[in-house]
């Protein structure tokens, strides 16, 4: 059995090894880029990661506004007596974890959800859904606040942006690189060596998109096992996450709101609950996490 | 020879980068320790704030409950009182432990029970009690990151030179997560 701390650990080594796979794949689709226009490797290097650093920067950068737009999600009403409590829990865990107390938002949604952005720490933002703060008892909700101070606690916000960020880029090279394949016709292929690199970087430029991609989700996975863990952690109480996993699990969700792409930040996907592992989404099924949080 | 001194450099260099980060490394994780203390103090500070409101707006109520005020009123003064973090997580659990009978005693009260501002200040009283165990619990995290990072190597041979000794772990009482029992 795995103790919370052996837990956090793993996590945090699955998710370095990714992102280096990640940053690889990145390196690569590069030095392919280069080698198709006929730029020496180095200097498609020194013209392709700024701009790929860029890309990523300015995806971050706007990230918090457009979350909470996204959702719709207003400032948390002290004036109700559900959402000061919900308050009082985001401030707990805030002392819990020793970081500066987030804002409170609230999402008008029945169904029970949550998630967790911001840059860094001192700007963070934590909305629940009012059908979370109806449906869920207050060690339940704080289960899910102690998941979603660890997302910011451990700056998973940061990864998603940069992951995405990262994946988006190999997209966006793959897709250039395909189409002067199209329209050279593979013309830079006059000796049969050329021929056999060119096909090479036509099969990596397909690849890596799809490949990236997967360790994109990979990691997010991995990030939901450890905001589990650590946020067992924080509130010492692995079973009140659990409770509150086992009531969105059996809380199908009805009219889901948001977009698509703030569904990853959720503390349980708002579009489509996997009970299955499947490598093509963005959570650990559901029944998984409660186990693993009963066993600690 | 230009070599061997770039050599030389580099690796004093390197020693110079290794002792910063353990030097600031114990320093920063100390400073931990005494922020979140100050943290509970803070909390302490509130909840003996919000006592008189509380005695204010339950003794129309509570007639026949002389003594259960009384437990709370004394609790507070010698939270008020406390000096060394001993004292103050001793007068705190006391009122604790006061502050739950009342809470318990107020379930009887059903007037009691639908006065919003007892209502309020039950909720914001609870709240601070979370707040302190969390704040505790912050503590004693902080206490064993800095313990652990003084009794391992290398840190240890830097913690000795720096005469920074093992800090103490504030004891959370058992029952701090049970319900109290009453009998009337």
């Amino acid at each position: 059995m795995m103790t919370v701390e052996d837990q956090i650990r793993k996590n945090k080594q699955d998710t370095l090894f990714v992102c280096i796979f990640m940053l690889l794949l990145l390196f690569g689709v590069i030095f392919a880029f280069g080698f198709a226009i006929g730029l020496p490797p180095i200097i498609a290097m020194l013209i392709g990661l700024p701009l790929s650093i860029l890309y990523v920067l300015a995806s971050y950068s706007f990230s918090v506004q457009s979350v909470i737009s996204a959702a719709k999600a207003r400032p948390a009403n002290p004036k109700k007596r559900d959402e000061k409590l919900f308050m009082y829990k985001v401030e707990e865990m805030a002392i819990a974890a020793g970081l500066p107390v987030p804002k409170a938002y609230v999402q008008n949604s029945s169904d029970i959800n949550a998630f967790a952005t911001g840059k860094k720490p001192e700007d963070a933002i934590i909305c629940v859904t009012t059908g979370a703060l109806q449906k869920l008892n207050s060690e339940e909700l704080e289960g899910v606040m102690g998941h979603e101070m660890s997302h910011i606690m451990d700056r998973d916000i940061l990864i998603a942006t940069v992951t995405v960020g990262v994946v988006g880029a190999i997209a966006l090279i793959s897709e250039i690189l395909l189409r002067s394949f199209l329209w050279s016709g593979g013309g830079r292929g006059k000796n049969k060596s050329g021929g056999l690199l060119i096909v090479i970087a036509i099969l990596f430029a397909v690849l890596a998109p799809l490949f990236s991609r997967l360790a994109y989700l990979f990691i997010s996975r991995r990030r939901e096992y450890l905001a589990d863990a650590n946020g067992a952690y924080l509130t010492r109480n692995p079973e009140g996450l659990a409770r509150a996993l086992k009531k969105i699990k059996a809380d199908l969700p009805d009219d889901p709101k948001g977009s698509r792409t703030v569904a990853p930040l959720y503390i349980a996907n708002p579009f489509k609950r996997s009970l299955r592992n499947s490598i093509w989404s963005t959570h650990p099924p559901i029944d998984e996490r409660i186990r693993r949080l009963s066993q600690m | 020879m230009i070599g061997i001194i770039l050599l030389v450099v580099v690796i004093l260099l390197l020693v110079i980068a290794f002792v910063a980060y353990y030097y600031n490394k114990i320093i920063r994780l100390e400073n931990r320790i005494d922020n979140s203390w100050a943290q509970i103090d803070v909390q302490l500070k509130r909840r003996a704030d919000l006592i008189p409101n509380l005695v204010e707006s339950v003794k129309g109520y509570m007639k026949h409950e002389k003594g259960v005020l009384e437990n709370v009123t004394k609790a507070r003064t010698s939270l008020m009182n406390a000096k060394t973090p001993r004292e103050n997580i001793d007068a705190d659990n006391q009122l604790t432990g006061a502050l739950k009978t009342l809470f318990a005693v107020a379930e009887n009260y059903p007037a009691l029970k639908a006065n919003e501002n007892f209502l309020q200040l039950q909720d914001e009283l609870t709240h601070t009690e979370d707040k302190i165990s969390y704040a505790r619990q912050h503590y004693n995290d902080s206490v064993l990151a800095f313990n652990n990072s003084i009794e391992t190597f290398p840190g240890r041979t830097f913690a000795q030179r720096m005469g920074k000794k093992e800090r103490q772990m504030l004891e959370i009482p058992v029952e701090a997560r049970e319900t109290p029992k009453i009998s009337f």
